[in-house]
């Protein structure tokens, strides 16, 4: 905000003031949220990554099981008992709040299906397939997990990157302006004060002189 | 349910030692742990896969050709076997050999449940069975699961039953289907096996062992889910050589592995799984590969009693599926990355 801009008057410096004191108690909220949301951001990015541990572990554990399925029983086999699989996975979006951020909250309902409803025979399946089935249920389960996590961590992020430029403008551009604001009209209220001083003394002595 | 002739014992029987001196040599496995995919791949071409390898190389290939040459000639060698015996002999390998239209018949269920493309139906079919490979493609053409067992129930004889089939068509679930064909396989083939001499008991034997095997794997793959003992009897077959109901239900219902190891060792395999039962490892693998391998020295120790009965053509039939399986374990295991010694552990030897 340019000096000129300025209307050094008593009401100006008031709303000055009062804006000043506004932006100082934004500013200290948005700093305190800007750090909450740095310590949640920790907070789950140690979860993430123990999540990501986790999806590598059960994806090479499914893959493993998988292939052993597949050298013991046969690629067709396992073909032929992934087409009997009846239904789709679940998945149950929702959303829950993060100091007022909104982040999606997943439950997958996959879980792990009975052996008696996978959809094929029970008798001559065999372990391998069924170690298999049951590997690659768990990594979609852990899978679902993980993209609440890494959703929740991305969300954090921007949200942290918002709230730092809010923080930001305040800090470095908004009370700064303010305060050069309140100084300016400060000085030219109390500039105006001593001229209208000399101005009284003038004419007093103007005054006495003329009796 | 037999041919009133006995069969050509003699004539069959040396046509399958013959062809017994063709199959791999277990130091054949040692040296494909050793190669890699390609190396495997020509070293089967240069056997008696030869032909098979030389058919599907144009349309398949890796690993999938090992798969489908291996599968193609184990069928071929057991439909010449078929072909070439007569007699009584005869319906007994069509009986075995049923196994295969079972199992095709639950591919092509399955397949059809999903909506899989015909050819790819076609594919995955082991053309092993007594049924024509022009069945095959009918049941295969066919467009629903009703129309396919309708197709099926003339031509081997089964009746599914309603209550079966409502199953089906209520929850498009497959499960009661497939253990009903299960168990209608093991019931006709012991029903086809005339006990009237001691070969055909050694065989009858050999086929109530399985089942008792069957019933093991079924049991313990259903505790290890937590299914309830009442819930688990529906899913045993019955005709078992030691495991009869009671010992099953007894299995069935125990409240854990140390009760079931004292259940289980009234059976023969009990030795062969011990070890496994102890350490308790959380997984029915181990388990699965030790019946197998008991199951495979057991055919091997009777196979050279009666060399004029099915007994040695029954050998032959297990040990050729299980070269084929071996081979498929060591191609896979190569490509899938697999260790060597878990590659070792899921061979058959």
């Amino acid at each position: 905000m340019s000096t000129q801009e300025i209307t050094p008057t008593r009401s100006v410096l008031l709303e000055t003031k009062k804006k000043i004191k506004l932006s100082q108690s934004g500013y200290k909220i948005m700093k305190m949220k800007r750090d909450g949301l740095i310590i949640e951001f920790f907070e789950i990015m140690e979860k993430a990554k123990e999540m990501r541990d986790r999806v590598v572990a059960d994806y090479l554990n499914a893959m493993e099981k998988i292939h052993i399925a597949s050298a013991v029983e046969g690629a067709i086999a396992v073909k032929s008992a992934a087409y009997a699989l009846k239904g789709d996975p679940q998945v149950c979006l929702s959303c829950k709040s993060i100091m007022g951020m909104t982040v999606p909250k997943v439950d997958a309902e996959c879980g792990c299906t009975p052996i008696l409803d996978r959809g094929y025979g029970v008798i001559s399946t065999s372990a391998y397939i069924e170690e298999a089935a049951k590997a690659f249920e768990k990594l979609l389960e852990t899978m679902v997990l993980a993209a609440e996590v890494e959703t929740t961590m991305k969300r954090l992020l921007d949200e942290i990157e918002k709230t730092k430029r809010r923080v930001n403008a305040p800090e470095f551009k908004v009370i700064p302006e303010l305060q050069e604001a309140e100084a300016f009209i400060e000085f030219r209220l109390e500039e105006m004060e001593r001229e209208n001083t000399i101005r009284l003394k003038h004419l007093k002595r103007k005054a006495e002189a003329a009796q | 349910m037999f041919g009133q002739k006995k069969g050509n014992y003699a004539y069959t029987v040396a046509r399958v030692k013959a062809r017994k001196s063709l199959r791999l040599g277990d130091d054949v496995y040692t040296k494909m742990l050793l190669m890699d995919l390609p190396e495997i791949s020509r070293m089967l071409g240069e056997t008696v896969y030869q032909k098979e390898m030389a058919e599907l190389a144009g349309r398949i290939e890796g690993v999938d050709l090992i798969e489908h040459a291996t599968y193609r000639n184990m069928a071929r060698s057991f439909r010449s076997i078929l072909e070439m015996s007569t007699g009584q002999l005869r319906d007994m390998i069509a009986a075995n050999l049923t196994r295969w239209d079972y199992w095709n018949l639950k591919v092509i269920l399955r397949a059809k449940t999903f909506g899989a493309d015909v050819e790819s139906i076609k594919e995955d079919l082991v053309p092993a069975g007594k049924e024509s490979a022009e069945f095959r493609n009918m049941l295969v053409s066919l467009d629903t699961v009703g129309d396919i067992l309708d197709a099926f129930s003339k031509a081997e004889g089964v009746t599914f039953p309603a209550s079966i089939v409502e199953s089906f068509k209520s929850d498009g679930r497959l499960t009661a289907l497939e253990d009903f064909l299960d168990k209608t396989y093991y019931q006709r083939l012991l029903d086809s096996i005339d006990p009237s001499s001691k070969p055909t008991r050694l065989f009858k034997d050999f086929i109530k062992m399985e089942i008792d095997i069957i019933n093991v794997e079924t049991i313990l793959k259903l505790k290890m889910e937590n299914v309830p003992g009442d819930a688990i009897m529906p899913f045993i077959i019955e005709g078992g050589k030691q495991l009869d109901n009671r010992l099953a239900s007894q299995l069935a219902n125990a409240d854990s592995l140390e009760a079931m190891s004292s259940d289980l060792k009234r059976l023969d395999f009990y030795e062969d799984i011990a070890e496994v039962l102890k350490a308790d490892s959380g997984s029915l693998r181990s388990l699965v590969s030790s019946l197998e391998k008991y199951k495979i020295r057991k055919a091997r120790t009777f196979s050279h009693l009666y060399p004029l009965s099915i007994v040695p053509i029954l050998d032959y039939m297990i040990n050729k599926q299980v070269e084929v399986d071996n081979i498929r374990v060591i191609a896979r295991g190569k490509v899938s990355g697999l260790d060597n010694n878990t590659i070792k552990e899921l061979l058959v030897i």
